[in-house]
């Protein structure tokens, strides 16, 4: 009896101690805040985590656990992880995406960290973005805008000049479609353009700005029929011409691939990271801004200024979550002038600094990358104060709360395949485009957007 | 099996057994045991049911809803998703590019396959090395294949067209990833990665087939040509019925191939084929109601095909 006393007693208390010891760091749990960003690139990631470890050093009890994520794939787990109700407590996420989510109700505004940047230390550009009844519920992480990249060295021998309509454009193309090296084939093409969905429906809704049109009336109704559009779809059936063959099973880093690798002399939907890229793979004597500069994108028959895209994903903080309050510090501590200049720095031409103080900077002018193409940043500069930049499918600032369907139109792929029935098709456009209206209305009136 | 509690020795005595017999009195009840089989057989039937026939259900419930994907509206709309669906031409499209897609893969791969178990089903030095480099595309991971593919067949830098070019078999380079020739790649993608399913199944048959059947036919005067219509092929009847069902389930129902074909470049409205359609309906355009009733009309479609391929080729002796 004794024996099964102390048998049981010491079962007891071995169970106790483990069960202490197996519940102590309970306790003393980290505060862990869960970021998504699609920043994959290695010396970014890098960047970020070096970032975030000073943050945890400083803040004791709190974990910063940071994932890049492929811009494809990002909507679809910020929705499930929404669904099964865990979000990570910030995400990036394209700017209509920012507004969809707000319009349900899922965001938190990120109002003190605006208050810790300083308001007017952010450029109005940027303050656009997600803003909502004066609300800030996304912020900019860094901007680039898309850039039409030439091999300036091609132009500079034909005696080409910067195009400022579409037609010029096209003339630029065909004299940049050569055979330089007469055997009778082309073997470098004027233009290379992306046919994936993404890119397609960028370059759209860059196109019907820079023709002077919408994508959809204050009413909903899609205005893919309208003059404006057809002349857009008209100058894409012209301008594939100069393309390489099979462009549209293209996307985005293979069109950087057949600039740099000597197969296309202008690039469409280019962006400030791409100077990078021909830094590593381009061969050592032509990766400079001497052979690959950049022009102002033209504008349409029906337009009269340019319109480039801005590649801006806002952090958002999402109501869900559960650390919202290291969150908003985290991001404080992120857009502080020595943090946030490492952040620019690890892709300096296509981050472009939210912050004014860091943009006036010495330290950041005097960035050895910056000053080697600098050209770049001065055409970003010039599309951003201008406000001739917008985010993916935002024609007017006003869509950014209007338009909170956009994020679907984009994902539907129907933009990209009206494009794809008149480039590669060969469907007239004034028919592909009323096949696209058709399709595009069924989808907003399925969603009550759209009640004709 | 017991004897009968009632046998007899071959002495005619009563055997031993008979003491054997359980005593009825002290037995546990015969429900007892029921309740227990069925508790026995309960975990396995819960995880049935959880994990096979609960999805199924609920997606047949949700195509009865106009639904987003993540969010919990949702409005009930009877059979008009179904109504919607069918008349839908991009719905349509993707039933043609899957069906090409997967009759296409399918016979390749059971060519390819059966001409490759039978030559490593022959004596040669080298044969289990040349076994397993076959089974190799099989084991790698899907998005490995695909990647190493797209490479190889880039258009402006890729292999595939630096051989083809260099051999003047091509004059200029094929855009693979382009409107004419995406499909070709996905099948050749689809081809190589699967044909060593079928060299499994095949093989393991073809070394079960008695020798005596080939001897008897040579010495009757058979070619090898005949020997293989008349032997080799009926013999592979039942296994090549089953590859077939297989593949062919699985290749109509072929998701992350195409899509990574698609992903980050690649002509997408030429192999869009239904289970991607169904994928985009539900995760971009958020339409969890019109993607349930397209995985339900999915379902029905390889339903009656298999009832019809049962139909026309099950042999009960054969299997």
């Amino acid at each position: 009896m004794l024996i099964r006393s102390r048998i049981a007693c010491t079962v007891l208390t071995i169970g106790v101690a483990v069960g202490v010891v197996g519940s102590a760091p309970s306790f003393a749990q980290d505060k862990v805040v869960r970021i998504w960003h699609t920043e994959t690139e290695p010396q970014t990631i890098k960047a970020f985590n070096d970032i975030a470890r000073r943050f945890e050093a400083k803040s004791p009890g709190v974990k910063i656990e940071a994932e890049g994520l492929a811009w494809g794939d990002l909507e679809g787990k910020i929705m499930a992880a929404l669904a099964a109700g865990a979000p990570p407590e910030l995400s990036h996420g394209q700017p209509i995406t920012c507004t969809a989510l707000q319009a349900k109700g899922l965001l938190n505004p990120l109002d003190d960290v605006v208050k810790a940047i300083g308001e007017a230390n952010i450029w109005d550009q940027v303050k656009q973005v997600c803003n909502v009844d004066g609300k800030q519920y996304g912020l900019v992480h860094a901007a680039g805008t898309s850039l039409l990249i030439y091999r300036k060295d091609m132009a500079d021998k034909l005696g080409l000049k910067p195009p400022k309509t579409w037609a010029d454009l096209l003339g630029n193309a065909k004299a940049l479609t050569q055979d330089t090296n007469n055997d009778g084939k082309v073997d470098v093409y004027g233009i290379t353009i992306p046919g994936d969905n993404l890119f397609v429906n960028i370059m759209l809704g860059e196109l019907i700005k820079a023709n002077g049109g919408v994508l959809f009336d204050k009413a909903n109704k899609p205005q893919l029929t309208d003059k404006k559009m057809i002349e857009v779809l008209e100058f894409w059936r012209e301008l594939v011409k100069y393309a390489p063959p099979g462009w549209e099973g293209h996307g985005y880093l293979q069109t950087f691939q057949n600039l740099y690798g000597q197969k296309a002399a202008m690039m469409f939907q280019g962006y400030g990271r791409g100077a990078g890229m021909i830094e590593k793979f381009a061969p050592k004597e032509m990766a400079n801004d001497r052979t690959f500069d950049v022009w102002v994108k033209p504008h349409g028959p029906s337009g009269n200024a340019p319109a480039a895209q801005v590649d801006e994903e806002p952090w958002m903080l999402f109501k869900a979550a559960r650390n919202q309050r290291e969150a908003v510090e985290f991001l404080k501590f992120f857009y502080q002038d020595d943090n946030y200049l490492e952040y620019i720095r690890s892709v300096p031409i296509h981050f472009f600094p939210i912050t004014k103080s860091l943009r006036q900077s010495a330290a950041y002018k005097q960035t050895e990358m910056i000053q080697r193409w600098k050209g770049w940043l001065d055409a970003q500069e010039q599309y951003l104060d201008k406000d001739q930049g917008k985010p993916t499918l935002v024609v007017d600032w006003a869509d950014m709360t209007e338009k909170p369907y956009l994020m679907e139109v984009l994902g539907s792929g129907i933009l990209r395949d009206m494009v794809m029935d008149v480039v590669v098709e060969q469907m007239e456009p004034q028919k592909a485009a009323e096949k696209a209206q058709k399709r595009l209305e069924d989808l907003m009136r399925s969603k009550g957007y759209f009640k004709g | 099996m017991l004897p009968p509690a009632d046998a007899k020795g071959l002495d005619g005595k009563e055997t031993t057994l008979a003491i054997a017999r359980p005593d009825r009195s002290r037995r546990t009840p015969r429900l007892s045991e029921r309740v227990t089989g069925a508790l026995l057989v309960l975990p396995a039937l819960v995880l049935l049911l959880t994990l096979t026939l609960y999805p199924v259900v609920y997606g047949a419930w949700i195509s009865t809803f106009n639904k987003h994907s993540f969010f919990p509206e949702q409005t009930f709309v009877g059979m008009s998703n179904y109504a919607y669906v069918l008349t839908d031409a991009e719905f349509w499209v993707s039933v043609r590019l899957g069906a090409i897609y997967a009759l296409s893969s399918i016979v390749l791969q059971i060519v390819l396959g059966v001409a490759a178990a039978l030559v490593v089903n022959e004596r040669f030095p080298g044969r289990n090395l040349v076994r397993s480099i076959l089974i190799f595309p099989y084991v790698i991971p899907t998005v490995l294949a695909v990647i190493l593919w797209k490479w190889l067949l880039n258009s402006q830098f890729g292999l595939v067209n630096y051989l083809l070019e260099d051999a003047g078999i091509i004059d200029r380079p094929i855009s693979w990833m382009g409107k004419d020739w995406i499909m070709v790649s996905l099948i050749l993608v689809s081809v190589w990665q699967f044909f060593p399913f079928v060299v499994l199944g095949v093989l393991a048959r073809l070394q079960s087939i008695p020798g005596e059947l080939y001897e008897a036919a040579a010495i009757d005067g058979a070619n090898a040509a005949q020997r293989f219509v008349h032997i080799t092929l009926p013999q592979l009847q039942a296994v090549l019925f089953i590859v077939i069902l297989l593949r062919s389930i699985w290749m109509f129902t072929k998701f992350d191939t195409p899509w990574l074909m698609i992903l980050g470049g690649g002509a997408e409205t030429y192999i869009r084929t239904l289970p991607v359609y169904t994928y985009q309906r539900t995760f971009a355009y958020y339409e969890a109601g019109i993607g349930a009733t397209m995985a339900v009309l999915m379902f029905l479609m390889l339903a009656v095909i298999a009832t019809v391929y049962f139909r026309l080729f099950r042999r009960e002796e054969a299997l």
